[in-house]
């Protein structure tokens, strides 16, 4: 939610700067996601002490300048300055529209900043010189703490917190953080003598409709909004649409309470029935659609039908327009969980039903009806006409504070006065050892909830860090052993991979799968999230299709797959290329000794040619292998300390990967057996920028390459983040790599 | 030829070894789970407007898959008694659009742990030991409200890294009504817990540009996390 920087101070009279407002929210109530401001923090107030000419230009001055800390130097090129002047400095890291400010050297003379006119501040379009400060402005505070101008933050309001969602609940909150005072706005009319005649409401329901208050206004003159109400909304990206509708929203954006305004002379006989939808009622609302009511929600009417749907939207028959002369105002209070319901059954979801679902401040639908008719008076010279009020009388809650426990689970020792006053500057009453819940408050229970209240606004950060207790226990999940079993196939050479959970209708039909006998996604936003895999195996084959530069390609997973009965772990492995059936053959012998499992249980299939082409496979050769989990985990062998996993400390230096085509190259070299085959791969890394992969496939020693010499050869990947590695380019680079291994190893490049 | 073991497993190997020295058991609960266990029995009733705080896969036969680890909690709970100290890892499910951050898909790994007198202190010390365990001494984490049904207080985890505040988990103390949900009393017992968010985290100990590398079974990505 947009909640600006300016409005706030009609309710809290703000000596902090919009950054230092939003990092204080950020820590005890809620983030803000950003701040746009015309007016940049990093522009201070600066003094000029000096102006020197430039050695190299004859249109730049050099102004050494006092930013509060210290003197820095500045390029300018404007004439009006002078010594002893107070000036905006945008000091490096300054954002100007769309420009960073850095240093810079200007003609050989360098610049730390950079000294600002009214069109630079976004103040007018005056350019024709550095804006010149007045003297009281301190020196190295952000001008936008001076000037006339707005900063807008965007909170992120969690779903708890409906009592911030306007500006009063803004600063209401930091009435409570900064220890200040805030006010609401004051009711200039007497509504005191209005009576309710000519204006009848009826609430039928009012378990759903627990308060209404309705005012009627006589005379109204429909025009656009003055400059004030406009820039308001504006400011916080509401589009003004005409000073009735722009007063209700004001009202919302100010107290959280959205009123609606009817025409008057378009409710029949102005008398309004509150009350739940019957059988295929329809309304056309201000959005142009029509809606068909689920039984049960709330409406709005009048003898002839619904005219809004409450809390919700207000009804097309019912609508404000240039032609109106009386109006009817509501304000009022519908139950949450209806209004949720109801928007969610129609998709319709507004500024107004995001309030109510949420909760709004049950105390203020009073305060709001006669602010709204103040406004209407004052800018459409309407006349206060009448007033309704229907009120179902509710006890304010109340609780026990439980101090003890409160800095029990804190870990704090707060005193009992400092509790109180916390919840006091948050607005709840205390008394004897109870305390009354705000009207505006709808997340409060229990005592635990006072403890956050009181936690964040005593600060987190003074709440002392106490170490746990650290018995530890034996290792008996089968998370250890599942994990175990990926360590024996990362030794025989597989690599891990995570698939995903989901298959589409192609994947099935590729796989040739059945439907039926897969669960379904019944909501999926996008069709490769139809059905839910019942085997890892197409998932496997798809990283198998998906690297045809890897001659070799050993994948395996351990995963969950489904059926409509159960769900089960299951381990998938998939092999191709060179060596693949003794590699598998590998895997699985060590498998069935470890595991203590029948290796003839583990039933190795090679895929048919039709099968490699279904999965867009171009490898000849490819075995897939597909078991429970559990049938390998029950008989393993765990001592009593339990399974030791490996654990790589490594640091890695992972380079992004491009979305073209790389180029591999296999190179092997005959080197002396005391050469690591470590250090031969990191020259290789090292020698080209473009290489992002180099690992070594063949290590063995012998007599034939001459006297301890042994023979290393790697797999080489090379890429280009914006084209694909042409042959020549990888030749090139190839090139460099055995000159580089010749030089530093004198390894021999083979054959 | 060498193998390897994805970078998730490698992170979360790690991040499960350091709350096993704390003395924490390890669980894994169901993917496809019901609205009971991944809603409900953890404060999010369905008539809040917190259900709409994640978007979940719904299946054809009323079961959803899981939108968070945390619905394993009170699965967990149910079995065992206090003290409770446990981590679950697993895969976890939202039904929205992907991009460079976001995914359908994601691992996460809740730890819960209960007893008498469990405290938000100890709730802080506990994540400043894993964070500073796993990414240097110097790490720097700050605490601040959030909002998540199933604990209370609730807190957001930040870490100071390249002169900013970047999010990095949501915890809490575990809520009264979630305790009750696994047959303890939590007019006796109190318990913190927390989610951590295992691609991102991930992502950010390699420097790992798009999350759906992760899931791209892509050896040129796979291979360059060779231990």
């Amino acid at each position: 939610m947009k909640i600006s920087y300016k409005w706030l101070q009609d309710y809290i009279k703000l000596d902090k700067s919009a950054q230092e407002i939003a990092d204080a929210l950020t820590l005890v109530s809620f983030p803000v996601e950003s701040i746009e401001s015309k007016i940049d923090d990093k522009i201070i107030i600066a003094e000029i002490k000096e102006i020197k000419p430039h050695p190299n230009a004859d249109r730049l001055r050099i102004a050494m300048v006092d930013n509060g800390k210290e003197i820095v130097q500045i390029v300018c090129g404007a004439n009006n300055i002078e010594v002893g002047q107070y000036v905006p400095l945008a000091q490096i890291g300054a954002k100007i529209g769309e420009m960073t400010i850095s240093k810079v050297d200007l003609r050989g003379v360098e610049s730390s900043g950079m000294l600002c006119s009214d069109r630079e501040l976004g103040l007018s379009d005056d350019h024709a010189g550095i804006k010149i400060l007045p003297k009281d402005y301190e020196l190295g505070k952000p001008l936008s703490q001076y000037l006339n101008s707005d900063a807008v933050l965007d909170v992120e309001i969690t779903p708890n917190r409906g009592d911030c969602l306007s500006h009063i609940g803004v600063a209401r909150e930091l009435s409570a953080i900064l220890d200040m005072k805030y006010s609401l706005p004051e009711i200039k009319n007497d509504y005191s003598k209005l009576k309710s005649n000519d204006l009848e409401v009826i609430v039928e329901n009012k378990e759903l409709c627990p308060q209404y208050f309705a005012l009627k206004i006589n005379n109204v003159e429909v025009k656009e909004s003055p400059e004030w109400l406009k820039e308001k909304l504006l400011s916080i990206g509401h589009h003004p649409i005409n000073n009735i509708v722009d007063v209700t929203n004001l009202v919302m954006q100010e107290l959280g309470q959205p009123p609606h305004a009817f025409d008057a002379d378009k409710v029949k006989d102005q008398k309004i029935i509150v009350r739940e939808a019957g059988e295929m009622e329809k309304v056309t609302t201000l959005n142009g659609k029509e809606y068909r009511l689920p039984k049960e929600s709330l409406l709005i009417t009048d003898e002839n039908g619904p005219i809004a749907i409450a809390g919700i939207m207000g009804g097309k028959n019912s609508e404000i327009d240039s032609s109106t002369k009386n109006i009817i105002i509501e304000s009022a209070e519908f139950n949450r969980k209806s209004v949720r319901k109801t928007s969610k059954a129609l998709g319709l979801s507004t500024d107004a039903s995001y309030r109510f679902e949420r909760g709004i401040d049950r105390g203020s639908l009073e305060t709001a009806i006669k602010r709204a008719g103040d406004l209407i008076v004052e800018i459409a010279s309407g006349e206060l006409k009448s007033i309704f009020k229907s009120i179902v009388k509710t006890e304010s809650k109340k609780i026990n504070i439980e101090y003890k426990k409160i800095n029990n689970l804190l870990g704090t020792s707060i005193d009992e006065a400092e509790i109180n006053r916390i919840l006091q500057s948050l607005g709840f009453e205390v008394s004897d050892d109870k305390t009354t819940i705000p009207l505006w408050r709808h997340d409060i229970f229990t005592w635990e909830d006072l403890a956050e209240e009181v936690g964040r606004i005593y600060g987190y950060g003074k709440i002392n860090h106490l170490e746990v207790d650290k018995t530890e226990q034996p290792k008996k999940s089968e998370y250890y052993q599942k994990e175990h079993i990926k360590d024996l196939l990362v030794e025989s050479g597989f690599t891990e991979s995570y698939n995903y959970v989901f298959l589409s209708e192609q994947d099935i039909s590729s796989a040739k799968l059945k439907s039926e006998d897969l669960l379904e996604v019944a909501n999926p936003l996008q069709k490769e999230n139809k059905y839910l895999r019942s085997s890892l195996i197409p998932g496997l084959l798809r990283n198998v299709a998906k690297n045809p530069s890897f001659d070799q390609n050993f994948f395996f997973e351990i995963g969950n797959v489904f059926s409509k009965e159960k769900e089960v772990n299951k381990l998938g492995i998939v092999a191709s290329g060179r060596d693949a059936k003794n590699i598998i053959e590998n895997v699985i012998s060590n498998l069935s000794e470890k595991c203590d499992f029948d290796k003839k249980d583990m039933i190795i299939s090679e895929l048919k040619r039709d099968e490699l082409l279904n999965h867009k496979i171009k490898k000849p050769i490819v075995y897939v292998l597909e078991i429970e989990t559990k049938g390998l985990t029950k008989n393993m062998k765990v001592s009593d300390k339990g399974l030791d996993l490996i654990i790589s400390d490594k640091n890695i230096h992972y380079t992004s990967v491009s979305q073209f085509p790389p180029a591999a190259r296999d190179l092997s070299f005959v080197v002396d057996n005391a050469v690591k085959s470590s250090d031969i791969q990191s020259t290789i890394s090292e020698s080209d920028s473009h290489i992002f992969l180099v690992e070594l496939f063949d290590e063995f020693s012998s007599d034939k390459f001459g006297k301890n010499k042994k023979n290393v050869a790697y797999h080489i990947w090379m890429q280009k983040m914006n084209k694909a590695m042409t042959d020549d380019q990888a030749n090139e680079i190839t090139k460099k790599i055995v000159e580089k291994i010749k030089n530093k190893f004198s390894g021999e490049l083979r054959g | 030829m060498k193998g390897n073991l994805h970078p998730i497993t490698q992170y979360l190997r790690k991040a499960i070894h350091i709350f096993e020295e704390l003395g924490f058991d390890v669980f894994e609960g169901p993917e496809v789970d019901n609205e009971w266990y991944n809603f409900d029995s953890v404060n999010v009733p369905a008539d809040h407007p917190s259900r709409d705080m994640q978007d979940t896969f719904w299946l054809k036969d009323g079961r959803l898959l899981r939108t968070h680890t945390s619905a394993s909690q009170v699965r967990y709970g149910e079995k065992n008694k206090p003290p409770i100290k446990v981590v679950v890892p697993g895969q976890v499910f939202r039904n929205e659009a992907t991009d460079a951050k976001h995914e359908t898909t994601i691992f996460q790994m809740d730890a819960v742990y209960i007893d008498k007198n469990v405290k938000v202190g100890q709730l802080f010390w506990t994540l400043e030991y894993f964070f500073k365990k796993m990414y240097g001494k110097e790490t720097k984490i700050r605490f601040r409200p959030s909002f998540f049904p199933f604990v209370e207080p609730g807190f957001e985890v930040d870490t100071f890294r390249n002169g900013e505040w970047f999010e990095l988990l949501g915890a809490g103390m575990v809520h009264p009504n979630v305790i009750k949900n696994m047959g303890i009393d939590p007019e006796k017992y109190s318990g913190f817990a927390f989610g951590l968010g295992i691609d991102r985290l991930t992502m950010l100990r390699y420097g790992i540009d798009d999350i759906r590398h992760l899931r791209s079974g892509d050896l040129r990505f796979l291979k360059q996390f060779q231990g």
